[in-house]
């Protein structure tokens, strides 16, 4: 069990030697300041640690991209995706079956299995940061009391105003439900029925009128310091960007937030699988993400390095608080269902545009 | 002095260590006999979830699947294929033909063996698994019960090699499921003593609460099931509400009678099907997947409806009148024709489905803001399941400990109250009780009558008697009796065969009126009453007030007529104070 770390650590200490020989390695990420959190973190220690330069390529989402021939020397070594799209990879054979020996213990000692949260470990890699979908309001939007639970979405009445929603199931689903009281665990067994859907679609009914949908991730909070709507989803990263980093009054409520988890794969047909191994052992280091999370809000997917999360590397702000995977904010916090979603897309997809032509 | 100081030093010290020893006993008893009933149970309704996953029963295989074709073929073929493996089990597997149940552990206590019988309750765990993870529309807190009582016993009895210990671990056995799998140790605890044990001795009651506390535990920190219901929001109830309260009351007995009635009414159509045994529950399975094509809710445990039904306008009130009804023919035809489960959870469906409907009829006429309707359902579901269990503290426990709330549970004990008041006049005191009576074990006299009924008198029979054949001369056998000091003498044949008993003073009689040479043949009379050797204390009891002889006679039993005995009056007023004697042992037992 020990031998495979202990081989790879001799690998690495070996392969800078050869430096000027190595092709680079490519992964395949989201860019933006995701990406760019990513370089700060560990794209440039693996570099100096190993002499093997990284190459980017663009990813966005959906597992078609991997189904792409490319000639040897382009072909992605490492890939980046949410959840649902890995396993759905995985399941397709798209991925390399992984093997989580590969992983470093925490600096503590425990093991990475103890480690790493729960729902990390797949067939096929490693869930490594975790990333939400939560709703978030104007705070100057409100003069009395401010939103709080993620009821006060469907409760237009005491918090009046436009929501800006992504035009999609996802959370929404949910979030209507868990608003009838519904224990979390549950939630998706009873959207699997006609009912739960049915009682879903009738909270959205309640604000129909009130929502305006955006597609684009970056138009969430834009909306909200616009004045166009009082309350947004949005990914978190995005909303504590414009909180914190531009300084929009922008607070986000965690209460019912819908976490899901980025994850490295490594594709069948890599040109360096050896090398992707070594990349995601370092990139999923505990102070790799303790890195990560000085540059963006996205949690550390392991326990160590959820502990250690500092301050905000451009305004110093303890990010903490900020992340999905925070105490505070885990307390009503959704795991998406990702298997879940990967079998029922379709006919979500259809149910959601009946009801949206339904208006 | 100073070996007298030392002494008392003993004296003191030696009870402390045996204090320690036992205190040490009764804990690890517990924990271990909780710690395997607890594994067991979570194992159980993991299992179950397993298959209903795989099997496409579960709204989420369902969801996830989405073949509409697919789906109607498995609810078809699920239950019928899987009503057909339990048919096996019971046909082959399972000794008296049918998945033992809580009913049984019940009279192993009650009857004071502690006996539950390993191979019957593991393979009746296996039928229950197999019958809900196919969809069955039966309940899993009765298999859960079972197979802790089995797993209780069997400790117990390996413990000690004697059935002292057998019922207490019994107690530990179901006290662990039940606060395992409703996240409730004190209900747990109990149940166990309500239902299983009904005494409360501390001898049992200090490792049943060591065994519902680690399955409690086990539950709630290790492998986190999902409680059953919960509630966030519970209006303020208003002093004219109890009147509602009263009524679910009322109304739920009358529901849990029906659906009690309706199991019992299907169990006896499946006794006069022109059809072996062991189809029957295959045949249960295709008519529940037919009624499932409409009504897919009575599919199992039906958890989601559970969950449903305490949401305000989940249901429309017809719709929840057809799924009620809909359930309790479900149930009934499942439980009836042998597929194996309990009648616990689907009574918590009934029940919340009950008091849902009633909430939507008597929600309006009450003033105030109790309109809503989970308080009503969650009293419903209390009033139905709790005279279907005999279980009304454990009840009220239950749902204290599931919502922490006192409004809510003196709402709750209001109707139970009600409940159980009129269940027990129209139908009796459970659905366990009156199980256990059809099969000759009557609880309702008591737990001493249930013993005395079920131990014979065959200890206390005596071979210390004058026997004679019938060609003995009256002078010989006065002769032999008054040697004995006996005032009777009991006449057998040749072959053995008993022929009556005679008595020294007609013998006397005979004497002087000069027949002192005939063969007493003439003088033998059959008494009013014969016993057998298997004839039961209680049985003993009721027909020796007519008997005015000293010793009553005692056959072997069965068509042999041999003389085995006597038993005299004297002998069974022992067999009853002995018997008094084990069961007061046994309730005011210290650890």
């Amino acid at each position: 069990m020990k031998i495979v770390p202990l081989v790879l650590v001799m690998l690495l200490t070996i392969l800078p030697a050869r430096a000027d020989e190595q092709p680079p390695l490519t992964i395949a990420t989201w860019g933006g300041a995701y990406a760019e959190s990513q370089r700060q973190s560990y794209f440039r220690t693996f570099t100096e640690e190993t002499g093997i330069a990284i190459r980017e390529a663009l990813y966005t989402g959906g597992i078609e991209p991997l189904r792409v021939q490319r000639p040897p020397g382009e072909r992605w070594d490492v890939v980046d995706m949410t959840m649902a799209d890995h396993r759905h990879a995985c399941a397709e054979g798209l991925l390399q079956r992984f093997d989580h020996r590969v992983l470093e213990p925490a600096p503590d000692g425990t093991p990475a299995t103890a480690d790493f949260l729960d729902g990390t470990y797949t067939p096929c890699g490693i869930g490594h940061t975790v990333f939400s979908m939560v709703l978030a309001f104007n705070a100057e939007a409100f003069a009395g009391p401010k939103p709080h639970r993620i009821e006060h979405l469907f409760d237009a009445e005491a918090y009046p105003g436009r929501r800006a929603l992504r035009q999609e199931p996802d959370a929404i689903m949910e979030w209507a439900l868990l608003s009838y009281g519904v224990p979390i665990r549950d939630l998706y067994s009873l959207l699997s029925t006609d009912r739960g859907l049915r009682l879903a679609f009738d909270r959205l009914e309640r604000i129909r009128d009130d929502i305006i949908w955006w597609q684009d991730p970056a138009e969430a909070p834009r909306m909200l310091i616009d004045g166009e709507a009082t309350m947004a989803t949005g990914y978190n990263g995005r909303h504590f960007n414009a909180s914190v980093v531009e300084g929009a009054p922008i607070d986000i409520i965690w209460d019912g937030q819908v976490y899901e988890i980025e994850t490295w794969g490594i594709p069948v047909d890599a040109d360096r699988p050896d090398a992707a191994r070594a990349f995601i052992r370092l990139a999923t280091r505990t102070q790799a993400l303790v890195d990560q999370a000085r540059y963006i809000a996205y949690g550390p997917a392991r326990a160590s390095a959820a502990r250690q999360v500092g301050r905000h590397a451009g305004t110093g702000v303890d990010m903490r608080p900020h992340m999905p995977t925070h105490p505070a904010n885990m307390e009503r916090a959704i795991r998406k269902d990702s298997r879940w979603y990967a079998r029922t897309r379709d006919r979500l997809t259809e149910r959601f545009d009946a009801w949206l032509a339904d208006g | 002095m100073d070996r007298e100081s030392a002494r008392n030093t003993i004296n003191t010290l030696a009870p402390l260590g045996t204090v320690a020893r036992k205190a040490v006993g009764v804990v690890a008893f517990g924990a271990i006999t909780g710690a395997l009933a607890s594994l067991a149970a979570i194992g159980f309704v993991a299992a179950v979830q397993y298959l209903n996953d795989l099997l496409l029963i579960s709204p989420r295989s369902r969801m996830m699947t989405g073949d509409t074709t697919l789906l109607i073929v498995a609810t078809l073929v699920v239950p019928t294929v899987g009503g057909g493996i339990v048919g096996l089990f019971n046909r082959y597997l399972i000794p008296g033909g049918r998945a033992h149940a809580p009913p049984h552990a019940i009279e192993a206590a009650q009857r004071g063996h502690g006996r539950i019988g390993l191979r019957g309750g593991l393979a009746s765990a296996v039928a229950a698994i197999l019958s809900l993870g196919s969809g069955a529309s039966v309940g899993q807190y009765g298999p859960l019960v079972h197979l802790g009582a089995t797993l209780g016993s069997t400790i117990g009895r390996w413990t000690r090699g004697d059935s002292s210990l057998g019922t207490v671990g019994i107690g530990c056995g179901v006290a662990a499921a039940i606060a395992t799998a409703f996240n409730a140790p004190i209900a747990g605890i109990l149940f166990a003593h309500e239902v299983i044990l009904r005494h409360y001795s501390l001898k049992a009651f200090a490792p049943i609460t060591v065994a519902s506390t680690l399955g409690f535990f086990l539950a709630n920190n290790v492998f986190e099931l999902t409680p059953l219901f919960r509630i966030d929001h519970i209006p303020l109830v208003n002093a004219l509400d109890f009147l509602a309260f009263i009524a679910i009351g009322i109304g739920g007995a009358l529901v849990a009678v029906a659906f009690m009635k309706s199991v019992l009414f299907f169990g006896r159509l499946s006794g006069r099907l022109p059809v072996p045994d062991v189809f029957h529950p295959a045949i249960a399975g295709l008519v529940l997947g037919f009624m499932a094509l409409s009504v897919p809710e009575i599919l199992g445990m039906g958890t989601e409806t559970l969950r449903f039904a305490i949401i305000p306008d989940a249901f429309g009130v017809r719709e929840l009148a057809l799924i009620l009804v809909a359930k309790i023919v479900a149930t009934a035809l499942c439980l009836g024709f042998g597929f194996a489960g309990g009648i616990f959870s689907p009574s918590l469906l009934i029940g919340v489905l009950f008091g849902a409907l009633a909430g939507y009829g008597l929600g309006p006429l009450l003033p105030g803001e109790l309109q809503a309707v989970n308080i009503f359902a969650i009293c419903g579901m209390a009033a139905v399941t709790s005279p279907v269990i005999g279980a009304p503290i454990s009840t009220i426990l239950i749902v204290f400990e599931l919502t922490r709330n006192y409004d809510l549970t003196t709402a709750v004990m209001v109707s139970v109250v009600f409940s159980n008041l009129v269940a027990y006049r129209l139908f009796g005191r459970s659905m366990f009780d009156v199980q256990l009576s059809q099969r000759g074990v009557d609880l309702t006299l008591g737990r001493d009558k249930v013993i005395l009924d079920h131990t014979p008198i065959r200890d206390y029979v005596t071979t210390d008697y004058v026997a004679l054949e019938p060609e003995a001369s009256c002078r010989e056998a006065r002769r032999r009796m008054v040697e004995a000091d006996a005032e009777e003498a009991h006449v057998s044949e040749a072959g053995g065969r008993y022929l009556g008993t005679v008595n020294l003073s007609w013998l006397d009689a005979a004497v002087d009126v000069g027949q002192a040479d005939a063969p007493i043949g003439d003088h033998v009379r059959r008494p009013e009453v014969i016993l057998q050797v298997d004839t039961t204390v209680w049985a003993a009891f009721r027909r020796v007030g007519s008997f005015d002889g000293h010793a009553v006679p005692v056959l072997a039993g069965g068509d042999d007529e041999r003389l085995h005995g006597v038993v005299t009056e004297p002998a069974l007023i022992r067999a009853y104070l002995d018997t008094m004697d084990n069961i007061r042992r046994e309730e005011h037992a210290a650890p």
